[in-house]
């Protein structure tokens, strides 16, 4: 299956009469947008009020807690529309063409659950460990109605980002994109006689699925109700995959890293050159022991039957998915195929510590995005989109990481995406 | 704080989900649990099959606490199924 994607440039966003895409500059009607997202019933029954603001990139601006982050897209050409089975019908993605609008995304921020989302600065040193803050962020500040569950809350959230994505997506529909890319992986017979002589590698991409606000949804499937299964790599580009994680911001994979997935991405250039990425292997990170030696059994048993040579895995969240990611690793290894994996780790504010809560000696090529423990102190900043009453009850912080100046103190674990485990970040031993 | 205890003599049972991790960290005596949001419960069953469910893992681990083992020992088959 064959993919385009247009990428139209978005240099800035402004508030405006009329929605708009032109000459690189996203303009929004917020009210339009909001009423739009406001049509969904659920949202309607659990979003007391909401409003958009604008952060960019250099701004003295912190945006919290966030929740999700999210590319708007638009499907122009081909089968299917965006998030299928959440807010398109069900139909495969993956084919034909999409318009991306590039260096923007639409955050979801507000007091949400309280205790697991994030901080994304727009400058200074928390600016350095997030990839969101280089983007035109569109954000979507919610406030909950009365009296409603947290899990009804967070699912209303998720589907006003989505809503609210979808809908300045469709703006891109009409604009010449300046850039467009073609993606396209093979059929399992004719990839191998299109290269016969590179090996055959697979990315095991590792969904959070705990359950309790801790979930990733496939085609609208909560993916801790599915068996291990494949998934072409230009569907997971094209929106098959979505976050409904309320986990620690640092490593959780926002809807925004599902669709910009850099293991992907990679996997594509080398694709024809140095290897056959033949496809994704999505498997889940449940909370029962039978859960987690099932899907491992199924992540190995399809990796033999692909007759694959290597593999990339990618972990999501921390603690006990180590031992998912530890399961997977090992019996993939004892099928004869090669492993590599990526993940973080906790190893304390010193970094002396295990790392990871589960290990094996055939686990031997790690790639890590970073200690989640590490500490740092972020400067205040003059606009606080969202609210800093959660600063000391998310995970990373503590009870006085708001200071009185203003600043915070607290572990990289609060910054989104900064020890990100698909890679899509900035930390570097170098 | 399994392997403190028991260098300080007292033996220990460890009642957890994830065993692997149990015995990655080297307890000697592991006791399968339910699930992560809920080791000594099932919230899913009828108040009295869980108190019966409860009862048991509890037995079970007493029972492990007693028993003579040589190496690490995960005792299966016990109150751990779902």
């Amino acid at each position: 299956m064959k993919l385009q994607l247009g990428f139209i440039e978005i240099r800035d966003i402004r508030f405006s009469e009329e929605t708009k895409v032109e000459g690189g500059v996203l303009s929004v009607n917020a009210d339009e947008v909001l009423a739009h997202v406001f049509q969904d019933e659920e949202v309607k029954a659990c979003i007391k009020k909401a409003h958009f603001d604008i952060a960019r990139p250099g701004e003295s601006v912190r945006i919290t807690p966030v929740k999700d982050v999210i590319e708007p897209r638009v499907k122009v050409e081909g089968p299917g529309g965006q998030f299928p089975g959440v807010i398109a019908k069900v139909d495969t993605v993956g084919s034909g063409r999409t318009h991306v609008l590039r260096g923007m995304a639409v955050v979801t921020a507000g007091p949400i659950v309280g205790f697991q989302e994030g901080i994304i600065d727009m400058s200074g040193p928390g600016a350095e460990y997030t990839g969101f803050s280089k983007l035109v962020n569109l954000v979507l500040v919610c406030e909950p109605a009365d009296d409603i569950q947290p899990h009804e809350y967070e699912r209303a959230v998720r589907v006003a980002g989505l809503r609210a994505a979808v809908y300045i997506g469709e703006f891109a529909r009409d604009i010449q994109p300046d850039e467009v890319k073609e993606f396209e992986t093979f059929g399992i017979k004719e990839g191998m006689e299109k290269f016969p002589a590179l090996p055959r590698v697979a990315y095991v991409h590792m969904l959070q699925s705990q359950g309790l606000l801790h979930d990733t949804y496939v085609y609208g499937v909560d993916a801790k109700r599915s068996l291990t299964t494949i998934l072409l790599p230009t569907e997971t580009m094209d929106g098959a995959i979505i976050s409904g994680n309320c986990v620690s911001a640092c490593d959780k994979n926002t809807t925004y890293h599902h669709q910009n997935n850099p293991v992907v991405a990679d996997l594509f250039e080398e694709h024809g050159k140095t290897l056959n990425y033949v496809c994704n292997i999505i498997t889940n990170e449940n909370v029962y022991l039978a859960d987690k030696m099932r899907s491992s059994d199924w992540t190995a048993k399809l990796c033999r039957l692909l007759d694959l040579d290597g593999v990339i895995v990618s972990q999501e969240g921390f603690g006990n998915p180590d031992t998912d990611l530890i399961m997977n690793t090992r019996k993939i290894e004892q099928q004869g195929i090669k492993t590599a994996i990526i993940t973080d780790e906790y190893a304390g504010q010193d970094g002396k510590s295990q790392s990871l809560a589960d290990a094996d000696p055939l686990a031997d090529a790690v790639v890590t995005g970073g200690n989640a423990n590490q500490v740092i102190v972020l400067p205040k900043m003059d606009k606080v989109i969202g609210t800093l009453d959660y600063v000391d009850k998310i995970a990373g912080g503590h009870a006085g990481s708001l200071r009185d100046d203003g600043s915070i103190e607290a572990e990289i674990q609060v910054i989104t995406g900064a020890t990100n485990e698909m890679g899509f970040g900035y930390l570097s031993a170098r | 704080m399994v392997k403190e205890i028991e260098r300080a003599g007292i033996p220990v049972v460890h009642m957890c989900t994830v065993t692997p991790i149990s015995v990655t960290v080297g307890a000697n005596r592991i006791i399968p649990t339910i699930a992560i949001p809920h080791p000594l419960g099932n919230p899913s069953l009828p108040p009295d099959e869980e108190y019966a469910l409860r009862k048991r893992l509890v037995t079970d681990a007493l029972h492990a606490l007693a028993s003579h083992v040589e190496d690490q020992t995960v005792f299966e088959g016990t109150g751990s199924s779902v």
